[in-house]
């Protein structure tokens, strides 16, 4: 089956269709940037987007997706006119505020920021920990966190262009 | 071409040629050795730093590329706590080259300097802030003296500054650090003593918050860990494990596994069975169809670990002793009070992971591991192989807190990797971490003290008894010999200046594995001391402030604590009422030198303790980086208190309760305090930052709780 995930057509062999999406991005399309944390869908560090929403790799079937537009961290920057990639204001923000410690978690805390701030580009601080509240950290940044998903959120507002366009196939 | 360098007196040789044809500017890249230096195995939690007996081995440390880029090379992991970029600092500061040229890797034991000691104890900053300003330094010289021969000028001609070395009144003469490497034929002479070092005034990087080195890639999803390492033509590799602690194999038959999709190679010891497949699902999938037969092992319940986790009285080894405890602790106004803490998960978030090829020639390990040198001696044990031929390339780990010094997935991986001729790949489950690891121990406090006419203390006695740390890590002997695990007592004993107090540490021995966890006792032993020094105030009727301050002592230890704890209080409003529905519970520590000070501000929700608020004072002297330091404080308070709130590991029949997190709840954001963090601190030395921070945030919590409900917690987790 085919997999579109960062605007790119992936070819998945069929022959598990239980398989869990996380392990295949990670094992087989080298895609290591959603990372494994507990396989449960507790602690968030698997975090990616499935149609913009929010979606837990490790407990995502693969023979779901199809026709799906998946969203992994390796696809929150675009590449810029200098083909360098510009980072996401949600990786900028997140790098502004020296968010990470260890980082494990952060490509699961950063699709889950970008996916709130997708359908809801103000959120007042509550809404973030409510959006945010089911992303572990176990090196406890989560005060930065909040900060830098504000800060994004600010930061977006001030730039003309909009989010939903980046993220269009 | 060798530009290996000439030993001198005081510089060891450089183990083998450095890197020559690495990379772009690999080709004249100079190598510089460290003096040898003893970096600390423990420090003494009070008596600051022991050194190790065992000499490092002679060090890489610097390559200067062609392209003028300088790589570090460090033996210290990154697992968070910032260390590649502090450590970096201090090497900018005596190179004198740009920020954005100085490059930060792991050191593989292949090439860069070997740390046999581990990344742990928060001990980096502490162990290398001197020889590594000493060896950028000395590089620094020996590229002068270089470029003036170059140059046809004398030494003292020559300015180092952005990473150039430029002739005074002529700076159109000048040579890059880069070009001065690449017209360099020979040797290079290593200057016999170190030179001159900067004074704190003239610091450009010391004291600045400088961005991390490392969160550009971590921002961007890059695989720099060990579960994210890859080979072509890889396997993934599962273990089987026992169905209680203590249940070894008795019998092992491959079953129906070899004949499961994807299974290359099934592999079983005497005390293992592992399977080697396509795929990370076909492997573990496997391990079902492997028929095994398991010893009884361990009958053990949580009922168990608590009864054999007491204090028995008057036990145990005298780790502090002041004055005469025994003939004055029945004097006076008369208090005890018993503490517990319970087995505690790492719950790092990346688990265990290793990825191993094995070649005839030669083995590489990539590792998530705080213990390189180790490791790598164990896999090489594992494959009766010559430690030599085994390089092990550290990866950035996610998350470390003392859970990554075992050799486990290294060594599972080693096997099969030896036995298919593939790379393979092993990766723990979130089930494996919680059940087949290591765990902080369990402990148990009762402390005692008289209490004189004037609200002071006359004497005061600490007992606890406390699972392993150290001595699970340690040859037998050392258990039999040392008696109490300074490990276990680290933060127990009483620091303020009572005449009479003492402190016994007992030994427990329990079948359930049990060593290091971030800042080993000092949670545990704070919560049981801060929390009855909070006990004794309320009991002469004073404030817990004034009455910590009233028995500070006259020396340089009780003005540190003075300096934090009035820092603290006045930060927090100590003194002032709390917001309505609110109360504040004060607690402070000693760690690694390092003083701490913290002012919990706590509610009740629902029946369960709420902390709004966190103000955390610290003196830990200089100060490398003070965003890098304040995130250290933020990530150990919050460590502290997930740990303090929620977090407790529970044994039955044999076996630990929790699978994942639905049985060990993290906290989230939505039970993050604010923060606010003071770093107070002075003197010319860096101390200890990754531990200390946790010490009294159970205790400041706890204290806080009591003040507002009057009912005192005297067991974690904290539940009213």
């Amino acid at each position: 089956m085919k997999l579109t995930i960062n605007d790119r057509e992936y070819e998945v062999p069929e022959e598990n269709p239980h398989r869990v999406l996380l392990w295949v991005l990670r094992d087989e399309l080298g895609l290591v940037g959603t990372r494994f944390g507990c396989g449960a869908g507790i602690c968030g560090a698997c975090t990616i987007h499935v149609n913009g929403v929010a979606t837990r790799a490790c407990l995502t079937p693969v023979s779901t997706l199809a026709g799906a537009r998946i969203r992994t961290v390796e696809g929150l920057s675009t590449p810029g006119p200098d083909g360098q990639p510009q980072l996401h204001p949600v990786q900028r923000a997140f790098l502004d505020v020296q968010v990470p410690q260890c980082g494990w978690c952060m490509s699961g805390q950063m699709m889950s920021a970008a996916a709130l701030l997708e359908r809801n580009p103000s959120p007042t601080p509550d809404q973030v920990v409510e959006a945010m509240q089911n992303n572990y950290c176990r090196c406890g940044t989560y005060c930065r966190i909040k900060k830098a998903v504000l800060s994004a959120a600010q930061q977006l507002a001030q730039e003309t262009k909009p989010l939903t366009q980046e993220t269009k196939p | 071409m060798s530009d290996a360098v000439a030993p001198k007196k005081s510089w060891r040789p450089t183990r083998r040629q450095f890197l020559l044809g690495l990379g772009v500017g690999g080709v004249g890249a100079l190598a510089l050795g460290l003096p040898a230096m003893r970096l600390a195995v423990s420090r003494a939690v009070d008596e600051g730093l022991v050194p190790s007996s065992d000499p490092l081995d002679p060090t890489l440390w610097f390559e200067v590329l062609r392209d003028d880029r300088v790589r570090l090379h460090l033996p210290k992991v990154e697992m968070g706590q910032g260390i590649h970029t502090a450590l970096a600092q201090i090497a900018a500061e005596e190179l004198e080259v740009p920020w954005e040229r100085l490059e930060v890797v792991h050191a593989t034991t292949a090439h860069g300097p070997v740390d046999k000691q581990g990344t742990s104890g928060s001990m980096t900053v502490v162990g290398l802030y001197q020889p590594l300003r000493e060896s950028a330094a000395t590089l620094r010289e020996m590229l002068r003296t270089e470029a003036a021969r170059q140059l046809g000028v004398q030494a003292s001609a020559l300015v180092a500054a952005g990473g150039t070395l430029s002739v005074r009144d002529q700076p159109e003469k000048k040579l890059r650090y880069g070009e001065v490497v690449a017209k360099h034929t020979g040797t290079w002479e290593v200057p016999e003593h170190p030179p001159a070092l900067k004074p704190a005034k003239d610091f450009q990087f010391i004291g600045k918050s400088m961005p991390r080195v490392d969160l550009e890639a971590k921002l961007t999803g890059q695989g720099v860990y060990g579960y994210d390492q890859r080979l072509p033509g890889m396997l993934y590799g599962a273990t089987a494990r026992p169905p209680r602690l203590g249940s070894t194999l008795r019998a092992a038959r491959e079953g129906k596994a070899r004949q499961q999709p994807g299974v290359v190679e099934v592999l079983m010891g005497s005390d293992f069975a592992s399977v080697a497949a396509e795929s990370r699902e076909q492997a573990h999938a496997a391990l079902a169809h492997l028929e095994l037969e398991w010893t009884e092992g361990e009958s053990l319940q949580q009922a168990d670990v608590e009864a054999r986790t007491t204090v028995k009285d008057g036990e145990g080894v005298l780790v502090q002793e002041e004055g005469d405890v025994p003939e004055h602790l029945g004097r006076g106004k008369q208090l005890s009070a018993e503490y517990r803490t319970p087995l505690a998960a790492h719950a790092h978030l990346e688990p265990q992971s290793a990825l191993v090829e094995v070649k005839p020639e030669r083995v590489r390990v990539w590792a998530s591991t705080q213990m390189p040198g180790s490791i790598r001696k164990q896999v090489a044990k594992a494959l009766e192989r010559d430690e030599e031929s085994v390089e092990l390339v550290p990866t950035h780990l996610g998350g470390g807190f003392g859970r990554r010094l075992d050799a486990k997935a290294a060594i599972e991986a080693a096997r099969l990797s030896r036995a298919t001729g593939r790379p393979v790949h092993v990766g723990w489950t979130r089930a494996e971490e919680f059940r087949h690891g290591f765990f902080r121990p369990p402990t148990h406090h009762v402390l005692k003290a008289s209490l004189e006419e004037s609200g002071k203390v006359l004497a005061i006695e600490h007992q606890q008894a406390s699972g392993d740390v150290i001595f699970s890590l340690m040859p037998g002997a050392v258990g039999a010999v040392m008696g109490a695990d300074f490990g276990a007592w680290r933060g127990a004993t009483i620091r303020y200046a009572m005449p009479h107090r003492r402190t016994l540490a007992q030994r427990v021995e329990l079948p359930v594995p049990t060593a290091t966890w971030r800042g080993l006792g000092l949670l545990a032993n704070t919560f049981a001391v801060e929390g009855f020094m909070d006990e004794l105030a309320h009991a002469a009727g004073e404030d817990p402030l004034a009455f910590r301050l009233k028995h500070l002592g006259d020396d340089e230890l009780g003005r540190r604590f003075r300096r934090v704890l009035e820092a603290a209080a006045k930060q927090a409003g100590w003194g002032s009422a709390a917001p309505e529905g609110r109360a504040r519970g004060i607690a402070c520590s000693v760690d690694m030198n390092t003083v701490v000070a913290q002012v919990a501000e706590v509610s009740v929700e629902s029946g369960r303790p709420r902390v709004h608020r966190f103000t955390c004072a610290v003196d830990c002297g200089l100060v490398i980086n003070p965003d890098g330091a304040t995130a250290q404080v933020e990530g150990g308070i919050m460590m502290a208190l997930s740990s303090a709130l929620s977090e407790r590991i529970t044994i039955k029949n044999g076996q630990v309760e929790a699978e994942n997190f639905y049985d060990y709840p993290l906290l989230t954001m939505r039970e993050a305090p604010e923060i606010d963090t003071l770093l107070v601190g002075e003197g010319d030395k860096p101390l200890g930052m990754g531990e200390p921070p946790m010490g009294p945030v159970a205790a400041a919590v706890a204290n806080a709780l009591f003040t507002l409900t009057g009912k005192r917690l005297r067991s974690l987790p904290l539940k009213l």
